[in-house]
C-alpha cells in the first residue's frame, strides 16, 4: 500500500513507541487519527503535530469503542490503516514467596491486562472491519504483540494477552485475505520507552540487554520503520514480524 | 456467465452441480454460511473481474439473484 492521503489510525500514539509510528506515517504523507487514553498527551501531540486528529477513548471498554469509531467514520469514512498499539506493560508471577509467605498474581491485574492488551485490539479491529467491509476498503489492520508472547517468565497476564493478539492475527488473516484485506503483527523486543523504564529495573534492565544478541535495547523509529514495512508490501499477512534484535524469551 | 456461476457454487459450497437452480436461496444450504458467502464474493469478483457493492453482496441470497446482480453488471449468458 502506498502510504500517501491514506487514512491511519494508531491506538496510543501519544506515546513510546506508537508516537513514532504516527511521526513516520506522518513523514509518509499519510493522515493519522490516534486513539488515546491520555487526553492531555492528545493534545500536546497536537500542538506538535497540528495534522493529527485525537480521539480519547478508553480501548479496554467496548462502548467506548464502538462510540469513538463511529465518530471517526462519521468524519472520514473507512480507515486505511489500523495499528492496535496502544497496551500496558505489566509483570508479576504465577505465585511468588515473600518474607510474607505466597503472594497470588492480583486477578484484577490478570482482567485489567487482557482488557486492555486483547479485549482493545478485538473490540477497535471489530468495529474498524465493519467499515472497511461496508465500503470495500482494502485495509490493513498491524498489531502490536511482543516477543513475550512465546511465554515470558513473570508475565502470565501480558504473555497471554500477546499470544492471542497472534491468534487473532493469524485468524483474521484467514477471515478477510479475501476480502483483500491484511492483518499481520509486529513483535517489538524490549525497546527504549517509558514503559519499559517503568517497568523493569536498570539491574534488570541491563540483564535483558545481555541476551539480546545485538546488545541493546530496539529503538521506538525501529519498530515503527517495521509497521510501515508491513503496511507497504501488500504480499505480507498472517504473520508475526519479530523485531527483537535477535532476543529469544 | 451461468455456467461460470454453477462451477463457482460447487466449488465453494461443496453441492453437486445437479443442485444448482436459481430457486436455490442461501438458507437452504447448509454450507452457505456467512464466511462461504465471503468466499462466494471473492470468488464471483475474480473470476468476472469486478468488484461487488455492499449492497449488491446483502442481495445475493439465492442463485437466482446471483446471476440478477451479474446481468446487471452486464454479464450475459
Ligand atoms: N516498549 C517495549 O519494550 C515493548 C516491547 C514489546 C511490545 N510492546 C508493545 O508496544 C505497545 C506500545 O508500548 P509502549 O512501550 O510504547 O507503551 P507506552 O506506555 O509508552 O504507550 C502506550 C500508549 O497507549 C495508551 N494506552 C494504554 N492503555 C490504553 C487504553 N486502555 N486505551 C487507550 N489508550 C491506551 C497510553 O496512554 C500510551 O499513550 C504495547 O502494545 C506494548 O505491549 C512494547
Amino acid at each position: 500500500m502506498e502510504l500517501r492521503n491514506k487514512k491511519v489510525i494508531v491506538t496510543g500514539g501519544v506515546s513510546g513507541l506508537g508516537r513514532s509510528m504516527v511521526e513516520l506515517f506522518l513523514s509518509k504523507g499519510a493522515a493519522v487519527t490516534v486513539f488515546d487514553l491520555n487526553a492531555q498527551g492528545l493534545d500536546q501531540l497536537a500542538q506538535t503535530h497540528p495534522t493529527v486528529v485525537g480521539f480519547q477513548c478508553d480501548l479496554s471498554d467496548y462502548d467506548q469503542v464502538a462510540a469513538t469509531t463511529a465518530r471517526f467514520h462519521e468524519r472520514f469514512g473507512a480507515a486505511d490503516v489500523l495499528v492496535n498499539n496502544a497496551g500496558i506493560i505489566y509483570s508479576a508471577p504465577l505465585v511468588c514467596l515473600s518474607p510474607a509467605g505466597i503472594v497470588r498474581h492480583d486477578v484484577a491485574m490478570w482482567r485489567k491486562v487482557l482488557d486492555a492488551d486483547l479485549s482493545s485490539v478485538f473490540y477497535t479491529t471489530l468495529c474498524v472491519i465493519e467499515k472497511m467491509i461496508a465500503t470495500r476498503t482494502r485495509g490493513v489492520v498491524v498489531n502490536i504483540s511482543s516477543v513475550s508472547a512465546a511465554g515470558n517468565v513473570g508475565q502470565s497476564a501480558y504473555s497471554a494477552a500477546k499470544a492471542g493478539v497472534n491468534a487473532l492475527t493469524a485468524t483474521w488473516a484467514k477471515e478477510l485475505g479475501m476480502m483483500g484485506i491484511r492483518v499481520a503483527a509486529v513483535a517489538p523486543g524490549y525497546s527504549e520507552t517509558g514503559s519499559t523504564k517503568s517497568a523493569l529495573s536498570e539491574p534488570v534492565l541491563k540483564e535483558i540487554v545481555k541476551r539480546v544478541p545485538l546488545r541493546r535495547l530496539g529503538k521506538p523509529e525501529e519498530i515503527a520503520q517495521a509497521v510501515v514495512a508491513v503496511v507497504e508490501n501488500d504480499f505480507f499477512t498472517g504473520k508475526v514480524f519479530e523485531v527483537d534484535g535477535g532476543l529469544v524469551v | 456467465m451461468q455456467e461460470k456461476v454453477q462451477t463457482i457454487l460447487v466449488d465453494v459450497l461443496h453441492i453437486p452441480a445437479l443442485q444448482v437452480r436459481d430457486s436455490l436461496a442461501m438458507k437452504e444450504v447448509e454450507t452457505w454460511d456467512s464466511m462461504r458467502h465471503m468466499e462466494l464474493v471473492a470468488s464471483i469478483e475474480q473470476t468476472f473481474g469486478i468488484e461487488l457493492t455492499m449492497d449488491e453482496i446483502v442481495s445475493m441470497i439465492s442463485v437466482g439473484d446471483i446471476k440478477r446482480v451479474l446481468r446487471g453488471r452486464g454479464l450475459e449468458g
